[in-house]
């Protein structure tokens, strides 16, 4: 049975940009890195944009990131993405290797749970039992399956892995080579083909890259991803998000803009931009506000019919930005209380109106 | 003619007046440009002007001879203009790779006569520039900043700075040819663009209607021969326009431009003071122009490909000095990373911008907290990663400026000189004391601290008072010898040209350098007082406020209320009683005060030095309340909120109720203690200290909503209590009526015998004369006894 796009949540990047990685593919004359889809310049233009080729912006931050992120990849070290949680360096990580490969699905997802097998390749028992170790019983993992076709992996919360686990990436990034002692002769060794390599992301949340081994951290260059420092495109790219989200949850009526305005105005407060230099334990990122701003509009449309109001920000915040923590929440109080009442005008004033939705 | 631009209009039809505007050269330039100054310098080669036109203050034309005595760059002309509505300071940088520098120079040295054009930096065209630490050859970008982010975009880079590099400063043919005609088209090109898109204020339409008025006359002047005119780029299309205006051209009759005058009763000058990259670098966003000196000082004098590789090699020195590991194999990425930028950008050779990227990306593992900083505009914040810290530091490089030893000083040298010869401090050899309650006295010590807070040498206070509640009205100073005071009153010149302007723009720069302790904020607001900085010193105060709302503890906080709120209310010494410079304090702490009030959370005890925070802002509330920004009403809502806050500690939420008394809006004491007794009988202790704190004379004064005094309220509750519980509570207890002085206390024991019937001297029972050992001994006995009874079913009878 095949599904089409239009039935996935949410396609690959690959397919989703199918039509614009293929006319960059085909415009394409600058050199290509060996082992990659396309150049670095067309690579760029993929991710950050070009409006006159019709490609769309797909990551709003840094121009100079992605072209460091490009060159580093170009060389043979691996890329670590670092950053608060939602600043989308999944995505980055996404669009790059769909933009280098062609694909982004070679993907490894930490966690505390992630062993040996599933980075570089595991078993089928029965044939194992049956016929013995041979490339028939072998089961690759993404790692191996990137080193053989040349192709870009992606290694999603490195940092969430067992120390030990993230260092057994340590020989496959220097020599660039799977040993696989179970098979005899030239099959017991992958080599990796040209454009292997790997991207990892950690946040800086649960468990920093503090604890990472000197050596390991020696085989990565480091980008750290930052919050969108500019309101507008800030504001800009929660509007586009949640309108498109709100479009698919079925709710009619697009979010308005000044409810918008303080929705974004009291993450970027909260966030700890703010001078007062005290942040929340929870994450104040944009992807959090565009979520916030999906349930404002659920709430809006499906409780009243309409867009959502002030009032529906207050009400989703409490789930958004006190997550576990009364601290987080008394702080989100004394902001609504004391902070909101000195900025004038657009919906401020209903959003002190409102406060005491904030329930204890 | 290669490596210039003409005024349009030129053809063999035109008219007289056109073909007089054809022989000036318009030469748009961005200050601080290598590849510009490389483009003046080609210009006056070919050309061989009669005139020189530069960018630069007019009042200085009859002393150009002084900027040309040789010193060692950077140097700049510093001016300083101060009448009764506005103070403004401004800085006309020079470097050896600077535009204006070349044209002065080469000018000169062709034979040319090279004339300043611009409006002096006091005339209020510049007014409008919001710093007031303002550099003249500030990039006039940040008002087309539209235009530039565009540019940004469509060429897919960060910043404006990576943008022109690439575009200017290291391209192709401007190595193989340099002053090449490309270069001149594209920045032509350039700013016509950005220039199209901005709106030129009020006082940017006076500056060019200026420096077009000695464009004409040069041009009337100069007969056939040429005249360069050279300005920044944003001027440049506007100039060309107005020097056009002119129709009849009669010849050598066009007057030169009169020099504005400063108004009558203004003060203002220029100077030349040495100058550093390090603070040709240190202007914030804008305002530095073109940043990182050291590089572009490498650029100018070697190229770009010795420059990138010098950039590479003075970071990995840095690294290497300060212990921070930069090895080889990460060098070599760094290198392979900036060629790879370079490709990829398409840039002949590394830029500043690929060399920074390939070393960030190779040399930090960490995540950072801040952008890395040559991706703006911004200016390097605390907490940066120290690789980023010398990365940038090495960029700017530490070159420093030497005056020729026959320039004249800066006035402040001149003021400093002046001031001690007038108080009779200047050839004092033993210590002395000077009487802070004279008026001369209190004038000698504020000369005496100003200087000390410039870091002047010469002078050192032996005793004095320590803060502003220390009640020692002299001060003992002794002179010494001093070594290097001339070169630092010269650079202080920097800070001001007066001795009060300069302690205060240093105390302000201090005030922002000072963190968020509270201490060295205290000492700072002190220094403040002492060197009475009083009208000149916006700066200081929105320093000084600004990092008062930074403190982040209550106690350090209240503290500082405290002593401002005193020396604001009662001082008589230092002059500074409702001042603007405590009232600013005043208002930052008491608005911090609340917001680290509301949402503090701890356990059980007293804290006494929040409860001395609190305290403070209820006598700013009563006694300043023009000051502050928090009303009575969001003040008492705060406290009611403070107050409900189970989580607030016990005598945090007591203040609150207190302060809630204090302000005229209680409410009903007695059953707040009431309910407090009955649920958390352990915390009653803090909470009254709390209460007392804040509001004592309201408790002694005032009763409970059914008439009845607290304190009877409070006796009630005591006497019910448990032997146990008023064991653990007592220590509390006691602590909190330490609030009420001796007076109120035997007054409370006069109230509580009354109400036990009971005659007898209120004093002893304040004041026990038995040994308390012995007291207890004797509490034991009977507690004993009364056990005893039990035993044997003898006691409580009835």
């Amino acid at each position: 049975m095949t599904v089409t796009e239009e039935q996935l949540q949410r396609p690959p990047a690959e397919v989703r940009y199918a039509g614009e990685l293929a006319a960059l593919r085909a415009a394409d004359a600058d050199p290509r890195p060996p082992g990659w889809q396309l150049s670095l310049r067309a690579a760029r233009r993929f991710v950050v944009g070009d409006e006159q080729a019709g490609i769309s912006r797909k990551f709003v931050g840094n121009v100079s990131l992605v072209e460091r992120a490009l060159v580093t990849l170009a060389t043979n070290r691996g890329l670590m993405l670092v950053g608060e949680p939602g600043t989308a360096k999944s995505l980055l990580s996404e669009l790059i290797a769909a933009a280098v490969s062609g694909s982004s699905a070679l993907t490894v997802q930490g966690g505390a749970a992630t062993t040996e097998d599933q980075i570089k390749y595991s078993w089928n028992y029965a044939l194992l039992v049956s016929e013995g170790p041979s490339p028939r019983s072998l089961v690759p993992a993404p790692m191996l399956n990137g080193m053989a076709e040349g192709r870009i992996v992606r290694f999603e919360e490195i940092t969430r892995c067992p120390l030990e686990v993230q260092d057994c990436l340590l020989s496959l990034l220097s020599d660039r080579v799977i040993t696989i002692p179970e098979l005899d002769g030239p099959q017991g060794l992958v080599f990796a083909r040209q454009g292997f390599n790997v991207i990892a992301t950690a946040n800086t949340r649960d468990r920093g890259v503090n604890e990472m081994s000197a050596a390991l951290k020696r085989r990565f260059n480091f980008e750290t991803v930052f919050p969108i420092p500019d309101c507008d495109t800030e504001l800009a790219l929660v509007e586009a998000e949640a309108t498109a989200l709100l479009r698919q949850s079925g709710v009619e009526a697009a979010p308005r803009r000044d409810v918008l305005e303080v929705l974004v105005g009291t993450f970027r407060e909260l966030r700890g931009t703010a001078e007062r230099g005290e942040r929340m334990s929870t994450v104040m990122s944009t992807a959090e506000a565009v979520s916030v701003a999906h349930a404002v509009g659920v709430r809006g449309w499906f409780l009243r019919g309409e867009a959502g109001s002030a009032a529906d920000v207050v009400a989703s915040l409490a789930g958004t930005a006190a997550k576990d923590s009364p601290e987080d929440l008394a702080r989100l109080r004394r902001f609504l209380e004391q902070d909101v009442p000195r900025r004038k005008g657009g919906q401020w004033q209903a959003l002190h109106d409102a406060r005491h939705l904030l329930a204890d | 003619m290669r490596g210039t631009s003409r005024a349009e209009g030129a053809g063999a039809g035109g008219t007289v007046a056109s073909s007089r505007a054809d022989s000036a050269v318009f030469l748009g330039v961005r200050h601080h440009s290598p590849a510009c100054a490389r483009l003046v310098g080609g210009a006056i080669e070919e050309l061989r002007p009669a005139y020189v036109l530069v960018e630069g203050p007019a009042d200085m034309n009859d002393r150009l001879d002084e900027l040309l005595l040789g010193h060692e760059l950077p140097v700049a002309v510093f001016s300083h203009y101060r009448d009764e509505t506005r103070v403004a300071t401004s800085w006309t940088p020079l470097c050896d790779y600077s535009p204006e520098w070349v044209a002065l120079r080469e000018g000169r040295a062709s034979g040319a006569e090279v004339r300043f054009i611009d409006l002096p930096s006091w005339h209020p065209a510049f007014a409008e520039r919001a710093d007031r630490r303002t550099n003249r050859y500030a990039d006039a970008e940040a008002r087309y900043a539209e235009a530039t982010e565009r540019l940004c975009a469509h060429f897919a880079v960060d910043s404006v700075d990576a943008l022109w590099d690439g575009l200017f400063e290291i391209t192709e043919s401007e190595t193989t040819e340099p002053g090449g005609d490309d270069l001149q088209a594209r920045l032509d090109a350039y700013f016509e663009l950005v220039r199209g898109d901005a709106e030129a204020d009020s006082g940017d339409r006076a500056r060019e209607e200026y420096m077009a008025s000695w464009v004409r006359a040069a041009l009337a002047h100069a007969g056939e021969r040429p005249v360069l005119v050279v300005t920044g780029g944003f001027h440049q299309p506007a100039l060309r326009a107005l020097s056009r205006q002119r129709d009849d051209w009669s010849d050598g009759s066009e007057e030169w431009p009169e020099i504005p005058a400063p108004p009558p009763g203004a003060i203002g000058g220029s100077f030349l003071v040495p100058y550093s990259f390090r603070q040709l670098d240190a202007f914030a966003g804008y305002q530095s122009g073109m940043p990182s000196p050291g590089y572009y000082q490498q650029l100018w004098e070697e190229g770009p490909q010795a420059a990138a590789q010098g950039l590479l090699r003075t970071v990995a020195e840095r690294l290497r000095t300060r212990g921070i590991p930069a090895s080889t194999a990460p060098l070599i990425a760094a290198r392979g990373l900036a060629q790879g930028l370079a490709l990829m950008r398409g840039h002949a050779y590394e830029t500043r911008v690929d060399v920074l990227d390939g070393l960030a990306g190779a040399l930090i593992s960490d995540d950072l907290d801040q952008p890395l900083p040559w991706t703006g505009r911004g200016t390097l914040g605390a907490g940066s990663h120290p690789v980023v810290v010398e990365m940038v530091a090495a960029c700017t490089g530490g070159t420093e400026g030497r005056l020729h030893p026959d320039t004249p000083l800066p006035p402040l040298v001149h003021d400093v000189a002046e001031q001690l010869a007038r108080l009779g401090l200047a050839d004092r050899d033993r210590p002395f004391t000077v009487d802070l309650t004279d008026p001369d006295g209190l004038a000698r010590s504020q000369v005496l601290h100003r200087l000390r807070v410039l870091g002047i040498p010469g002078f050192t206070r032996l005793s004095g008072p320590a803060d502003g509640a220390d009640p020692v009205f002299a001060e003992r100073w002794e002179p010494h010898p001093a070594g290097g005071r001339e070169a630092a009153l010269i650079e202080a010149g920097a800070y001001g040209a007066r001795l009060d302007e300069a302690a205060s723009v240093a105390l302000g720069e201090r005030a922002r350098s000072a963190g968020t302790e509270a201490a060295p904020l205290a000492g700072l607001l002190f220094d403040a007082v002492l060197c009475g900085v009083g009208p000149l010193c916006d700066e200081l105060l929105e320093a000084l406020a600004a990092q008062v709302g930074q403190v982040p503890e209550l106690g350090p906080v209240g503290e500082v209320l405290t002593a401002a709120l005193g020396l604001w209310r009662h001082d008589r010494v230092f002059g500074v009683a409702r001042g603007r410079l405590l009232g600013s304090v005043v208002a930052g702490a008491a608005d911090r005060v609340f917001w680290l009030a509301e949402g503090l959370h701890g356990g059980p005890g007293v804290d006494l030095a929040r409860l001395r925070a609190l305290a403070a802002a209820r006598d700013a509330l009563l006694h300043a309340p023009e000051l502050l920004s928090v009303t009575r009403e969001a003040a008492a809502e705060a406290a009611a909120r403070i107050g409900r806050d189970r989580r607030a500690p016990a005598d945090l939420r007591g203040a609150a109720f207190g302060l809630r008394w204090a302000l005229g809006v209680p409410d009903d004491p007695a059953t707040a203690v009431q309910a407090l007794a009955s649920t958390a009988a352990d915390s009653l202790g803090d909470w009254l200290a709390g209460l007392f704190a804040l509001a004592r004379e309201e408790v002694t004064a005032g009763a409970t909503a059914d008439g009845e005094p607290l304190i009877d309220v409070l006796d009630g509750i005591v006497s019910a209590m448990t032997e146990g519980d008023f064991i653990t509570g007592l220590p509390a207890l006691r602590q909190a009526f330490a609030f009420f002085p001796p007076r109120e206390r035997e007054r409370i024991a006069e109230r509580l015998l009354l109400r036990r019937g009971k005659h007898g001297s209120a004093r002893s029972l304040l004041r026990t004369t038995a040994d308390p050992l012995l007291l207890a001994r004797a509490r034991t006995l009977e507690e004993n006894v009364a056990r005893l009874l039990d035993r044997h079913g003898l006691g409580r009878v009835g």
